[in-house]
């Protein structure tokens, strides 16, 4: 016997709107002292990466596609927004077009590659595009600055409104709340299914008619498109950035957030990227003496990828609903 | 190519010649023959006979070697199945079922039927992605059309059920409702009752003439079950090593000289 009956069954897409009033919160918080300042960016990088993550989760865990390309896009839309919006004054919005449309044209070319090589070759391909992509920023000096990195400004929106830290953070919200409804639209609709298909068995999917390379290329299209758009937001959040920050380390921490959060799941993709990218920082570093230890987050991260794997392959994500559910057997046999 | 001429009235699928050959190995050589519009046909032969080479060549997996394969489609008109792409198949109206069940075990079972109308989808992935009027009437319509088949199919009840972890024989009837999305002229199905137990045959018999009656179709099927063949098919095409055997009747073909021995061996008197 049910004693609770929910009194209405939350609608997806405004779990999603409430999700993204919850971490407009945060810089409220900050602003009554609850919590520190450094809150808003810890926060806010883990919304950019969230954007990044998403993408790539649709690449592997709904398609089957594995990409370690994901550094390299996010960091070629960054330089793109900074060199348009700071070397050519072009407004926010040209810049964010066009750090879109050019990584999302490179993504489309690897779609196309993808439908010869598959598994490890299509990681080591991806891979290689990625590694010229950062050897790229160390050299084309004159656009990117090299080394010395390159700055940006907090986004300035129809050429006159000028936004602040909080601001910016808000827009990143807003974005992510959006990649987030339009994502769960088209997963669960024909396209969502025509890419589980295609990941399920690519006989199967080819005879009920899905055209593997139409999918394949919307799939890359996507996953590259979300990794710039988050580039271009890291650009105008983080207002710096260098070529090291778009390494393999980069690629693989996203990979390991969707494994650790939840593959195939929106909400578990943005908990991975949360453990990975901001629990060392929040929590790890208060241990004592481990937490100083340099590396010390990558071997908790290695740890939890294993752990996951082994004993909970769906993600972190779904450790709640079956804690409830234990809860209930736990309680109906004490009620009994 | 394909002339207009090449089918009679009332036949929906016809192998002219049909050759394949994997290395110096002749899978299928020069096969023909033609199914009538609302046949139940059977295509039999020994393991290793090439029945399912076949098939992946009706469909397009292979592509064969020599010969055409002539196919009236959903409008009626006469099209040669080997200039089409292996996805465009399902749109001329064939469908097939796959010998091991291929269905997404992560997707519902209402899901993976509803893969069988990825192509009645009409709208783009935009108007998906805003979820616009026009994309959700079109979703609602299809999803009542996939549980209308999952109750004629009797499976209804669990359609919101993973379909990883369900009995063989449901996941078989899945499979089927999949087909059945498409509205087919023809489906194919490659050992549909491999892995049912013997009550599960009985009723795939009755379910596959269900089929053909509800949905005006003819149905290929390849079967080691010889009770099920028998029992179900209006006619048969026996192979043995990729060559045409025999074509008749159930009858005919259980009298057939060349199928025993096919199946049995030589008589010991012929050696």
């Amino acid at each position: 016997m049910k004693l609770k009956k929910p009194v209405f069954k939350m609608n997806a897409h405004l779990g999603y709107i409430f999700f993204g009033l919850a971490l407009c919160l945060v810089p409220m918080l900050v602003e009554f002292g609850i919590l520190r300042s450094s809150y808003i960016t810890l926060v806010g990088s883990v919304i950019i990466y969230s954007i990044a993550a998403i993408g790539l989760n649709l690449l592997l865990g709904w398609s089957g596609l594995i990409s370690l390309g994901t550094a390299g896009f996010m960091g070629l839309a960054a330089y793109i927004a900074a060199y348009l919006t700071v070397d050519l004054k072009l407004p926010f919005e040209v810049g964010l077009l066009m750090a879109l449309a050019i990584p999302l044209i490179i993504g489309i070319l690897v779609g196309l590659v993808s439908l010869k090589i598959e598994g490890m070759y299509l990681a080591i391909a991806t891979l290689s595009v990625s590694e010229i992509l950062r050897k790229s920023f160390e050299e084309l000096g004159f656009i990117t600055n090299g080394f010395s990195g390159k700055t940006a400004g907090y986004p300035k929106l129809l050429g006159f409104f000028q936004l602040d830290r909080n601001m910016t953070y808000v827009l990143l919200v807003i974005f992510l709340v959006g990649v987030m409804i339009l994502i769960h639209n088209l997963i669960n609709g024909q396209m969502g299914r025509a890419l589980n298909a295609m990941r399920g068995s690519e006989a199967a999917a080819q005879a009920m008619g899905v055209h593997l390379l139409k999918y394949r290329l919307v799939a890359f299209a996507l996953a590259t498109g979300l990794a710039a758009l988050s580039g271009v937001l890291y650009i105008h959040f983080i207002k710096y950035t260098y070529p090291p920050t778009w390494s393999l380390g980069m690629s693989l921490n996203i990979l390991s957030a969707i494994i650790i959060g939840g593959v195939r799941n929106i909400y578990g993709t943005i908990l991975g990227v949360f453990v990975v990218f901001a629990a060392p920082d929040l929590f790890l570093k208060n241990i004592p003496y481990f937490g100083s230890m340099p590396g010390f987050a990558y071997i908790i991260n290695g740890l939890l990828i294993i752990l996951v794997i082994m004993f909970y392959p769906n993600g972190l994500i779904y450790l709640g609903s079956d804690m409830k559910k234990l809860w209930i057997k736990w309680k109906a046999k004490v009620n009994r | 190519m394909s002339t207009p001429t090449m089918l009679q009235d009332g036949i929906v699928l016809k192998l002219d010649g049909l050759s394949i050959a994997f290395g110096g190995l002749k899978a299928v050589d020069n096969l023909n023959f033609e199914i009538k519009e609302r046949e139940i046909f059977g295509l039999i032969g020994p393991n290793g006979a090439g029945k399912t080479t076949v098939f992946n060549c009706i469909t397009q997996f292979y592509k064969p070697n020599h010969g055409n394969i002539y196919f009236r489609d959903k409008h009626g008109n006469i099209t040669n199945l080997i200039d089409h792409p292996v996805h465009e198949i399902i749109n001329l109206g064939l469908v097939r079922t796959f010998q091991n069940v291929e269905l997404i075990r992560e997707l519902s079972i209402l899901d993976n039927v509803l893969i069988g109308a990825h192509i009645d989808f009409k709208s783009s992935l935009l108007a998906q992605a805003l979820k616009t009027k026009k994309a959700r009437a079109e979703e609602t319509a299809l999803r009542n059309e996939a549980i209308e088949i999952l109750q004629f199919l009797g499976i209804s009840a669990r359609m919101h059920l993973p379909v990883g972890g369900q009995p063989y024989g449901i996941l078989k009837k899945v499979e089927l409702a999949r087909t059945l999305m498409c509205h087919p002229k023809l489906i194919i199905l490659d050992e549909p009752a491999a892995g049912l137990n013997e009550i599960e045959t009985v009723n795939l018999a009755q379910v596959i003439r269900t089929i053909r009656d509800r949905y005006a179709c003819a149905i290929l099927l390849v079967e080691h079950d010889m009770r099920l063949v028998m029992d179900v098919c209006d006619k048969i095409c026996a192979i043995n090593f990729g060559k045409f055997l025999a074509v008749g009747t159930p009858k005919e073909i259980q009298r057939n000289p060349d199928v025993q021995t096919a199946y049995l061996g030589e008589k010991e008197s012929d050696l």
